[in-house]
């Protein structure tokens, strides 16, 4: 650098992809609370016509909260925590900026297209991969530029030695890269034929029980590694950072990483127990799913401990209070996967609504939860402002934690009620229960979760609110606080 | 030899690898430690202390120096 | 030292991460693909038609809320039928087993469902099956099946994955003329079993209303 003015970290795409994370946040969690109620008040289907059923909204609602929501968090966070562990600023490297900025055009006019093209019901109807391959090609190109620039500041930087949370950016980076990929290979009809019928659509390369072992490889470990890792990543930065106490122990750090890399990746047949693909692939996914429980719990314990001997600044940071919050629904989520995971539970659990809720609540408990925390760190960096309000931060914890819990609970009982009425049996050996009957007895449930729902949104727009305010109104701050995050 | 017996002996021996190499980790951490070499915790201070004018906790080039002695 | 060499290595320090993940894939997927994907015996691929219904069943995403996978318990058999077997999924790209069940199985529906009972329930599902929370279907009645695009699907997996469709199926324009009169005709007979004029009256057109080829690929499934 032979620029005389001081070296500063350059946030300007950390902001830009925080602004993308509260506005797919917003979008995400609506479209989900709507189809939540849609379920217990059926009337609520036809507001858009074709466009607005369940069926259609329900993979708008999983799309944007994993690739706009989550991925945008995850990019907003690397690019201010990859510069500040890494010690380089972004602005080092006209290159690396000029990358940044490509993909979060790509990123950002891509993520809207796509989000249409479900309206309109371009679908592969492979969950969480729905996306037709014209998207698939953006989302592709939009990785490889995340990656030049990641290992471009990896490749400029002062401080040798990589952070762990660098670490799991890295793994976050090749685990997604790599399923995505396999995951979405097809064949465009369009381009095999001599352009008969729609340019739009194509055929998975492969086909039924391989096509689902791949599928659930991938829809498994996309939750690893776009739900678990990066998440992690953020937690072993702000954590630490908030509260001024480095890792528990760094050791373990280390040592639950590999632990993670190498067993999570072998759990994805769990969520095909009892169907048409081999038996010890199913004994497999089974078995490593409880062995799951051992890196996750290494994590979680360590960032845990890392509060140790400081657990007064839980009664007076609400930063603190999100992040441990979100520690202990990580705790709960991943013990509760392994216990779905046990073929005799499975074969109630699966198919039945307990699933979505073990979902939800390592989703708004934990990845929200450290997602929102991150940002309420990195604001007052960025914009160089107090947050605005301390007191609605608070209400809008306890609001958003009873939601979770209200989410949870509800779905839990729904779950359990209808796989035991599915499998109920007269004196005489036949089912006690026609279908509809296991539909209609879950009403009360399914209110409540879209009362959870509502709440969980509300919360969320109070986050907003209250960043939008921090960046407009909030006390001019003269120096970048250290440690703990200056609040009105 | 067919492709599921292969297989088996893939899987049992690339887990016994993986543990070993996952148990040699775990030794390589604690025993570079004792030793001295190595203090693993103050990585931990990597977060803590980021400015971007702060020195790093291993400086790029200077360990650059360290690693060839290292490998002498 | 190995291991500090390979912290310090962005570049091994990645490929060791993706050796470690992609151990799992190799192990346990890759060997299985050429065994799981055999069909059943005398097994015949999906007419156009029928691939045009499973391509409405994945643009309204019929399978966020049904499976088609019965797994082998009683209670599962006795409601649905036999259990599920791997190679009757053999032509299945991709496979719609559905990971949830907010409605009921639907693998084996067209041994006990008719067309007429389709008909009635996909305009008015609570009228059918009081206390229903399925959303009504209408615009599959008025919307028109892709039966080119379909015909491209049953080309595309004949060249690439070698799927028994018969030497007519051919990439050319010429070809998809000559197959169309008999997509039309499939549809004609699923068109005789209802009755909604509007839908008669596209089919007698030569158009294939959405409803018509789901109803088809739905009575498929067996």
């Amino acid at each position: 650098m032979q620029s005389n003015a001081a070296l500063e970290y350059d946030y300007s795409l950390a902001k830009k992809f925080t602004f993308l994370t509260i506005l797919f946040g917003i979008l995400g969690m609506l479209v989900g609370t709507l189809i939540a109620a849609q379920m217990a008040f059926p009337e609520l289907n036809y507001l858009l016509g074709e466009y607005g059923t369940f069926s259609r909204l329900r993979p708008i609602h999983t799309n944007t909260v994993v690739f706009g929501f989550t991925v945008s968090g995850v990019f907003a966070t690397w690019f201010y925590v990859g510069q500040r562990v890494l010690k380089v600023s972004m602005a080092e490297s006209k290159f690396l900026m000029f990358i940044g900025n490509l993909q979060f055009w790509l990123y950002f006019v891509g993520a809207l297209l796509a989000t249409i093209s479900l309206f309109f019901g371009f679908s592969t109807a492979k969950e969480y991969a729905e996306y037709e391959w014209p998207f698939d090609v953006v989302v592709v190109l939009v990785w490889v530029l995340w990656g030049v620039s990641m290992m471009g500041l990896i490749g400029i930087r002062r401080e040798k030695a990589l952070y762990i949370s660098v670490w799991y950016y890295l793994a976050c980076f090749l685990g997604i890269a790599m399923l995505y990929l396999f995951n979405n290979m097809s064949i465009p009809t369009y381009f095999a034929t001599e352009g008969l019928g729609s340019v739009w659509h194509s055929v998975s390369m492969y086909s039924g029980t391989n096509d689902a072992l791949v599928q659930w490889w991938y829809g498994h470990n996309a939750v690893a590694f776009a739900f678990t890792v990066p998440i992690i990543a953020m937690s072993y930065y702000f954590l630490p950072k908030e509260s001024g106490q480095a890792i528990y122990s760094y050791k373990l750090s280390l040592l639950s990483f590999w632990g993670l890399m190498f067993v999570y990746l072998w759990a994805g047949s769990h969520h095909l127990l009892w169907s048409t693909v081999p038996d010890w692939m199913q004994t497999m996914g089974s078995a490593f799913s409880i062995v799951l429980i051992l890196p996750s719990w290494g994590s979680a314990i360590n960032m845990l401990l890392t509060m140790k001997g400081e657990w007064n600044q839980l009664t007076d940071n609400p930063l603190i209070k999100f992040m441990v919050l979100a520690s202990t629904f990580y705790m709960l989520s991943t013990i509760e996967g392994p216990i779905q995971a046990i073929k005799s539970v499975n074969a109630i659990a699966h198919f039945t609504d307990w699933i979505p809720g073990h979902v939800h609540d390592g989703v708004l408990g934990w990845v929200v939860f450290m997602i929102m925390a991150a940002i309420f760190h990195m604001a007052p960096r960025m914009f160089k402002r107090e947050l605005y309000s301390k007191k609605m931060m608070e209400q809008q914890f306890w609001l958003q934690t009873t939601a979770v819990v209200l989410y949870f609970t509800s779905m839990w009982i729904a779950g359990i009620t209808q796989g035991m009425m599915w499998r109920a049996v007269d004196e005489y050996g036949n089912l006690m229960f026609s279908f509809i009957d296991t539909v209609t007895v879950l009403h009360p449930y399914y209110t409540i979760r879209a009362v959870a729902g509502v709440l969980y949104v509300t919360g969320f727009v109070m986050f907003a609110y209250n960043i939008y305010k921090t960046m407009t109104v909030g006390k001019v701050l003269s120096q970048e606080p250290q440690f703990r995050t200056p609040m009105a | 030899m067919d492709i599921r017996e292969l297989q088996g002996y893939a899987s049992f021996f690339m887990t016994i690898f993986l543990v070993i190499m996952l148990y040699g980790y775990i030794i390589h951490l604690y025993r570079s430690e004792k030793k001295g070499e190595r203090d693993y915790e103050k990585y931990g201070n990597i977060a803590l202390d980021d400015e971007v004018t702060s020195t790093p906790v291993e400086d790029k080039p200077a360990s650059q120096r360290d690693y060839k002695e290292e490998n002498k | 030292m190995f291991f500090h060499w390979l912290e310090k290595n962005p570049f091994f320090f990645a490929s060791a991460i993706s050796i470690v993940i992609s151990f799992a894939g190799l192990i346990e997927i890759v060997p299985n693909f050429a065994k799981a994907a055999q069909p059943l015996v005398d097994m015949k691929p999906r007419s156009v038609l029928e691939l045009a219904g499973k391509n409405v069943y994945m643009k309204d995403n019929c399978n966020t809320c049904h499976s088609q996978m019965i797994r082998p318990f009683k209670s599962e058999t006795d409601r649905y039928g036999d259990y599920s077997l791997s190679g009757e999924y053999a032509y299945d790209r991709p496979f719609l087993w559905g990971s949830k069940r907010t409605g009921p199985d639907l693998h084996r529906v067209g041994n006990y469902r008719t067309t007429d009972w389709h008909e009635n329930h996909m305009l008015n599902p609570s009228e059918i099956v009081p206390g229903s929370i399925m959303p009504a279907y209408k615009h599959q009645f008025s919307n028109l099946a892709d039966i080119e695009t379909a015909y491209a699907e049953a080309v595309t997996v004949k060249n690439a994955f070698h799927t028994p469709y018969g030497d007519e199926f051919q990439g050319t324009r010429a070809a998809w003329e000559a197959h169309k009169p008999k997509v039309l005709a499939d549809a004609a007979a699923i068109a005789a079993d209802m009755k909604n004029q509007d839908v008669k009256d596209a089919v007698a057109r030569g158009e294939v209303p959405e409803i018509v080829a789901l109803i088809a690929y739905l009575n498929s499934l067996k």
